[in-house]
């Protein structure tokens, strides 16, 4: 088993680390792609993601070509296809390694130290390695050649979204980082600068933050409020719904879209806004459903930061990936057949405003969930910015994708590792919160309250805003979108 | 009461005097309604017109179809007509050979000519304030006191039907109120068909619109119908205001070409999807200042080939391409490329599906992105507002751009394809979808382009009637 390199650090360092995320202003990229310029960069795999960052950084005027293994070039794969009907190069490791001045390491994650180690010795001296992800270097303590720099460039979206914002003069907000000890020359952060500017990144927005913080922040994220609460959610909600009498198809679509419809609130104006939308009972109601959740789940979340953290998450995982993926296969072919998945959403209206009304639940689940990441990753040390970057911020990407294809759709577009760790806090999750489900009626998921009017007690309606508004989530909340607001559309 | 019944024009062409025809005219004029007829000048109003006052066969020629219901009594208001009288006028003065000085005949004799209520016509005289005139000779008015002759004229006459060809111009504003107030009060006895120009003087009782172009009558709108009264607003607006297209921003000026260069050269292209090739060994130059034509059938790679052009199509990096001063594929970013052009397409209206206001999005062409996402500078604000002026649009700046009819989608597209005025416009079909008013619409605009500027058009398009003057290059595929 691989070394676990944040284990090898020194507390000192690890909080440092952990702590590092600044969010960069438009004026800090005045140079553009030029540290990229006259630079060979090879980009190891062609799929979504690295078909996009590659004709992103060609359109700026960088030199990309893709390396693929012989067997992909051979059987003309997907991956072989997608470069070259694009008009790239495309040759094996052997071929183009040699010739890089910046390889693209934009494999899977499980793949990574197979291609590191298959391309380290082929690499120009003094040459570049990126990654977009730093599992590889923090969980797997994958050593790199002392000569070879390495930078992190992360687009915080999937790679159809890299694409089409690049073409229509945008981007998506992105994460760089600089492997510390691995920048020989001091030109990690330039070249990771020019890369963000070459994918289009700096114009919405660039996060310089740490391999630690990324990867430590990015797993808890994506297994617990991300993706798990909404996967757990999603099957808990709707069975209520049906085992209380609700029309199955209704159920169906009131989660599927619903996860999508309150979190576009969040994005606009975080868990007040999204709160801020239901009537006043309402969302007294919905506090008070989500400060019991929180109650219940906090040494859940708990256990998956220490988890992750420590490393023990990283190993079990890898544990099965080395037993071809037994666990996580599994898994998934159990989620395929959950009632929720089998069932299409009906053909019925839901207005925008009911999915609110009738998904009180739902969105007292979204609130404990951000709330509960938030506050589990700063008190493990991660930044402010960090930390609400991976719980809100991301809580809508991932809601659209099960608003597209409910939770298959979202489990085939995240990464291997949020999957795993999806199934992981669903399998804890469900058991956990069974006696609270016990008590729910549709009142708070389905039907909507049934109350004869909309009149609550000053005192409470006062007490519930106030907790809401202070909320440090909301503080950094504000800060950040505020900043994205400068930089972004102007819509 | 109506003596009217309904008026029928039906396939008909009209020659007058070989100097003008009016053709395809199918018209039916109902005893309720008031009509005005509209257009540019020299489009056909005043002849469209006078075949109410029944000038076939009396000055004009008819040469296939019929009218139907002709009213005995048209009260005619027109130059025409003025003309026609002060020019018998003048002959009888040529015919007097006798040296003495001849007063032409008195406005009286003129206004009681034809008279059908002779109170009317005093109280008109009264109230267009003519008392003092009608000894004078009708010839020695001035325009506007002829022109308030021909009105009581005809508004005397009782006629069955009034036909006012410009009847406000020449009048000054509290004649004009008071004629408006006096043909208000006729509305329910007798229809009236009135030739106006300008949107704004169109009285409150006018139920429909003809608008005339080129000699056929194209479109008729119901003045109830508001998005088409909307649009004809717009279309007459660009036709007849004398369009100055806005400046470029000359605080972000585009970086000046070498003139001896051609903008665009394209080498043994090819296009190929899967190994099937769309395009093959094609070569096209295009040098500045030419305006080109591309056609060919669907899926004949017209799109595909201008993509190369703007660096949207990935095939351009392995082609050899030459534009604005850049090799293809040597260090240059798209965004060097694209701010030497502008482009519309379906397919842009498509990808253009933001939120943003209609002066963002004109606003953006300065950026080349579809939607905005840098601070736009004051000039640049203030260069939107002209455009939108002169779209007819100035009032809905703020509104949201994906909330418009499609026609106005496409009009501000266009805007924005211009608003930096690019040294290359590609146009790819742009009146593809649009219905015949908007069609207009973008072909007048783009004929305004291609007349006076700077700017090199390529014109895709498969209507053979969508032509635009000054296109004289031409690529089949």
């Amino acid at each position: 088993m691989p070394n676990n390199y944040f284990n090898t650090l020194p507390l000192r360092e690890q909080l440092e680390q952990l702590a590092k995320c600044r969010f960069m202003d438009i004026s800090e990229f005045p140079e553009g792609v030029e540290a990229l310029k006259g630079k060979k960069m090879v980009v190891i795999g062609c799929g979504a993601q690295g078909l996009a960052q590659g004709m992103n950084l060609r359109d700026s005027g960088c030199d990309v070509s893709y390396t693929l293994r012989q067997a992909a070039i051979d059987e003309k794969r997907q991956s072989w296809k997608n470069a070259t009907e694009n008009g790239f190069t495309v040759g094996t490791y052997e071929e183009l390694i040699p010739t890089a001045d910046v390889v693209l390491n934009l494999t899977p994650d499980k793949q990574h130290t197979a291609v590191v180690k298959a391309i380290m010795p082929l690499m120009k001296q003094d040459a570049c390695l990126s990654y977009s992800h730093g599992f590889n270097i923090v969980e797997e303590g994958m050593k790199i050649r002392e000569d070879l720099t390495v930078i992190m460039v992360a687009p915080k979206c999937p790679g159809s979204e890299v694409r089409n914002e690049y073409v229509r003069g945008f981007g998506v907000p992105t994460l760089i980082a600089v492997h510390e000890d691995n920048d020989p020359k001091g030109e990690g952060l330039a070249l990771a600068k020019a890369y963000a500017v070459g994918t289009g990144g700096h114009k919405a927005g660039v996060l310089m933050s740490s391999f630690i913080a990324e990867v430590k922040s990015d797993l808890m994220g994506e297994q617990t409020i991300l993706c798990g609460m909404l996967q757990t959610g999603s099957l808990l909600c709707f069975d209520k719904m049906v085992e209380e009498g609700v029309d199955a198809g209704y159920a169906s679509k009131l989660v599927q879209f619903g996860w999508e419809t309150v979190t576009e609130a969040l994005k606009y104006g975080g868990v007040t806004n999204m709160l801020d939308r239901l009537s006043n009972p309402a969302k007294i109601k919905c506090f008070d459903l989500s400060e019991e959740l929180k109650q219940i789940m906090r040494p859940l979340y708990n256990k998956h930061q220490d988890d992750i953290i420590n490393g023990t998450f990283s190993r079990t995982m890898m544990e099965d990936w080395a037993n071809d993926d037994v666990n996580l296969l599994g898994w998934r072919a159990e989620t395929a057949e959950t009632a929720f998945e089998k069932t299409p959403a009906g053909d019925v209206e839901i207005s925008e405003q009911e999915f609110f009304d009738n998904g009180i639940l739902m969105v007292a689940m979204v609130k404990a969930g951000v709330e509960l990441a938030f506050e589990t990753m700063t008190a493990a040390g991660i930044i402010a910015d960090s930390a609400y970057y991976e719980s809100l911020h991301e809580t809508p990407l991932i809601a659209n994708t099960i608003a597209r294809k409910k939770l298959y759709e979202m489990n085939a577009t995240i990464s291997d590792t949020a999957e795993y760790g999806c199934y992981l806090y669903n399998h804890a999750c469900l058991p956990l919160l069974a006696d609270f489900m016990k008590d729910i009626k549709t009142d708070v998921i389905g039907r909507g309250l049934n109350v004869e009017d909309n009149g609550v007690d000053n005192g409470r309606l006062i007490e519930v805003n106030e907790a809401l508004r202070s909320h440090p989530v909301e503080a950094i909340g504000s800060v950040l979108r505020g900043h994205m607001a400068d930089m972004k559309k102007i819509v | 009461m109506t003596h009217c019944s309904t008026i029928r024009l039906d396939n008909l062409a009209v020659n007058f005097d070989d100097r003008f025809q009016l053709t395809d005219i199918n018209w039916q004029i109902e005893p309720q309604q008031h009509w005005v007829i509209t257009g540019t000048n020299g489009a056909g109003k005043s002849a469209l017109a006078a075949i109410l006052a029944g000038v076939i066969n009396n000055g004009a020629e008819c040469l296939s179809g019929t009218v139907e219901g002709l009213p005995a009594r048209v009260g005619l208001v027109s130059f025409e007509a003025q003309a026609a009288l002060i020019d018998a006028e003048l002959k009888k003065d040529d015919a007097d050979i006798m040296d003495v000085i001849s007063e032409g005949t008195p406005v009286r004799e003129i206004l009681y000519e034809d008279c059908q209520d002779t109170e009317l016509a005093e109280q008109l005289i009264e109230k267009f304030g003519l008392e003092l005139l009608l000894d004078r000779s009708f010839r020695k008015l001035s325009t506007g006191e002829s022109r308030k002759v021909m009105l009581i004229r005809a508004l005397a006459s009782k006629p069955d039907l009034l036909v006012l060809d410009e009847p406000f111009d020449g009048l000054d504003t509290k004649t004009l109120g008071m004629l408006q107030q006096h043909l208000a009060t006729l509305i329910d006895t007798v229809p009236m068909v009135m030739v106006l120009n300008r949107f704004d003087e169109f009285p409150d009782f006018i139920t429909d619109i003809a608008y005339v172009e080129k000699g056929t009558l194209q479109h008729q709108v119901r003045r109830d119908d508001a998005r088409a009264y909307a649009e004809l607003y717009q279309l007459l607006h660009l036709k007849t205001t004398d369009l100055t297209i806005p400046t470029a921003d000359s605080e972000n000026a585009i970086p000046s070409l070498d003139p001896e260069q051609p903008l665009v050269r394209l080498n043994n292209i090819t296009i190929k999807y899967d190994e099937k090739k769309v395009i093959s060994d094609l070569n096209w130059t295009i040098n500045p200042n030419q305006h080109w034509q591309l056609s060919g059938p669907n899926g004949s790679g017209k799109t595909g080939l201008l993509s190369l052009i703007t660096g949207d199509h990935p095939q351009c990096y392995v082609n050899d391409i030459f534009v604005f001063g850049f090799k293809r594929g040597s260090g240059e970013s798209i965004w060097q490329i694209k701010q030497f052009i502008g482009y519309v397409s379906t397919a842009l209206q498509w990808e253009y599906r933001v939120g943003t206001s209609i002066r963002n999005v004109i606003i953006s062409g300065f950026y080349d992105s579809i939607g905005l996402y840098s601070k736009s500078t004051d000039a640049q604000k203030g260069i939107a507002d002209q455009w939108l002026a002169l779209l007819g649009m100035a009032n809905r700046a703020d509104q949201p751009f994906n909330k418009l009819s499609y026609g106005d989608q496409r009009l501000l597209l266009i805007a924005r394809a211009m608003v930096k005025h690019p040294p290359l416009l590609i146009l790819d079909e742009p009146c593809l979808g649009l219905d015949g008013m908007n069609r207009q619409l973008v072909l007048a605009l783009i004929e305004k382009i291609c007349a006076g500027s700077e700017t090199s058009v390529i014109y895709v398009n498969h209507h053979p009637e969508d032509q635009i003057k000054g296109i004289d290059n031409y690529l089949a595929l």
